[in-house]
């Protein structure tokens, strides 16, 4: 157990440094990030024009979401670990892993571990510029009482990066059987955005949608801890059942990942080494 | 048109004068001026021969030409679903009612659209092929290099979704109860060429660097970072710096609300030389940067 753990602590370490190499790239994206948050704040400041809410929050407390969900996905979001997969299945590169006792998600996962780390560390540095300037509209939850937002967003945001990195895996996976995969990971990209809530706060779309919205997986990909940290969602009941909810589609994604992969190997042909 | 061969003059018709009794100019003048009206539509046959290639690649890739039409309809659903989501809990955002706000979107749509349709696969593999020599093969071909490199492939899905961008804008239209009349209808198109060109001025200048600075890549997603600026409206506008940098300098605000507001409120004769103008200047300086490069290009061995 220890030396398993030991390898992947091993890749881990690898994918630290390769990451490194794409600090820049990480910077550059997270710039960008801050254009699309200006867009963002001036879209939603029209709006609360002459409204002190919409779906009763404040405009702090609406800016704060998107602000939080702009940080958030430096730490757990997949980025293009959909595309690496799916090169390393097209170049045979993974037919090393099959004479390997490696096991190739972990494998992948500890390389996404590694990528979020150096990712994460370097958002704080937009971050940090930008925060004078974002100081007044930064409105966090956190006082008497509120402990139970940290018990429970810190377990929905690991299962929420393992749900992300899942379901570019199972993309990687559709290699095996199509040529491209990019057009299958733009459509789903698309819906993710809208339904994991990036696009606008789901508590806002109407409450039957809402409620249809909260059975699909995209809910716990990002919303789910964006909302428990950031005080829209206040019932700590809600988030316990939440929670459970989050870690059966963590498991059904996990499944579905394993079963592709299995399938998908029968159908490989081992090209190149 | 160094490397057109029905333009090209013998050294002997260059260097003789026009002067009277030479029996040769009128023939050379007559020659010349005949190969400039023929280049016109040696360019259109060029371009409908990369029309044509390009259908025959998109039904060759059947699925793909669907599978990419359905994702890039399905993003206009991403931002139709925002617009309406606010609708659902405000009535204005800034001055814009629901369906104004739905038109501006369907405007900046179609600009994107078109310039995803017609160059932006061109132009950013102008930079890949700059950085890895390929770019010789642009410069072997007879014809302006420019046209030959902006052409050479359509994305026919990207085409595709205009359509549904129009659709949007006439559906927001019909909502408002608005009929522009046949001259703002006329103008509004217009806006939308200038706008594209724009456009394509703004990445071919941000890729040109790459004749300058090798590793450029990425540089070409800042144009869709840009063109969120171009789904607000302008009065939604109030600080001062972003107003100088994305109405005035980049004019990514305006390449949207100008045209919508020509068939939402009338045609604005200061608004369309604004927009014409800023037209003329980017794509000017887009040609000029475009040709510096050139001149510095020095192919790359392998």
């Amino acid at each position: 157990m220890i030396r398993s753990l030991n390898k992947y602590r091993h890749v881990f370490l690898v994918g630290l440094q390769s990451n490194l190499i794409y600090r820049w790239n990480f910077l550059i994206r997270a710039s960008f990030s801050a254009f699309h948050l200006v867009v963002v704040f001036m879209l939603w400041s029209a709006a609360y024009e002459g409204k002190t809410e919409i779906g009763g929050f404040n405009v702090a407390q609406t800016m704060t979401y998107f602000i939080a969900l702009m940080v958030i996905r430096f730490f757990i979001s997949a980025f293009n670990e959909d595309y690496q997969i799916s090169e390393e299945i097209r170049n045979g590169l993974i037919n090393q892993f099959l004479l390997k006792p490696i096991d190739y998600f972990i494998y992948r996962l500890s390389i996404f571990g590694a990528a979020r780390f150096v990712s994460g560390l370097l958002a704080i540095v937009p971050l940090l510029v930008a925060l004078p300037f974002v100081r007044d509209y930064v409105e966090l939850p956190f006082g008497e009482g509120e402990a139970w937002r940290l018990y429970f967003g810190l377990p929905a945001l690991a299962m929420s990066a393992v749900i992300q990195f899942t379901i570019a895996f199972c993309f990687g996976m559709l290699t095996f059987w199509f040529l491209e995969i990019q057009s299958f990971v733009v459509l789903s990209y698309a819906i993710e955005s809208l339904l994991a809530g990036q696009i606008f706060p789901l508590d806002l779309l109407p409450r039957p949608l809402f409620i249809f919205s909260q059975y699909l997986p995209y809910y716990y990909q990002m919303y789910f801890p964006v909302a428990i940290l950031t005080g829209r969602l206040n019932d700590p009941a809600g988030a316990a059942q939440g929670l459970m909810l989050q870690f059966a589609w963590m498991i059904i994604l996990l499944t579905i990942a394993r079963l592709l992969w299995t399938r998908g190997l029968r159908r490989h042909t081992a090209v190149g080494g | 048109m160094k490397n057109d061969p029905d333009n090209t003059q013998t050294p002997e018709g260059r260097t003789t004068r026009p002067a009277a009794g030479s029996s040769h100019s009128p023939f050379s003048i007559l020659h010349s001026t005949l190969g400039r009206v023929a280049a016109g539509p040696r360019y259109g046959r060029i371009w409908l021969a990369c029309v044509r290639y390009s259908v025959v690649r998109a039904m060759m890739f059947r699925f793909d030409f669907i599978m990419w039409s359905i994702v890039e309809l399905l993003w206009m659903g991403v931002n139709v679903a925002l617009i309406a989501v606010i609708y659902e809990h405000t009535d204005s955002i800034a001055g814009w009612n629901k369906y104004q706000m739905m038109l501006l979107i369907g405007t900046s749509m179609i600009i994107q659209r078109l310039m995803m349709g017609f160059f932006w696969s061109n132009i950013f593999e102008l930079g890949r092929n700059v950085r890895s020599g390929n770019f010789d093969f642009f410069l072997a071909q007879p014809g302006n290099v420019l046209f030959m490199v902006s052409t050479r492939k359509l994305d026919l899905d990207s085409l595709m979704n205009v359509f549904a961008a129009i659709a949007l804008v006439v559906y927001s239209l019909w909502q408002l109860g608005v009929a522009p009349t046949a001259w703002q209808v006329v103008t509004y198109v217009l806006l939308l060429v200038c706008s594209l060109a724009i456009s394509y001025s703004f990445i071919l200048l941000a890729v040109s660097l790459t004749f300058w600075i090798i590793k450029t890549e990425g540089i070409e997603g800042s144009y869709f970072s840009l063109t969120e600026f171009s789904r607000l409206p302008r009065e939604a506008v109030k600080s001062v710096i972003i107003n100088v940098a994305f109405v005035y300098v980049i004019p990514v605000v305006v390449v949207s609300n100008i045209p919508a507001n020509t068939l939402l409120r009338g045609i604005s004769p200061a608004h369309v030389l604004w927009l014409a103008g800023a037209a003329a200047v980017w794509f000017s300086m887009a040609v000029f940067v475009f040709n510096r490069g050139l001149r510095r290009y020095a192919s790359a061995s392998s």
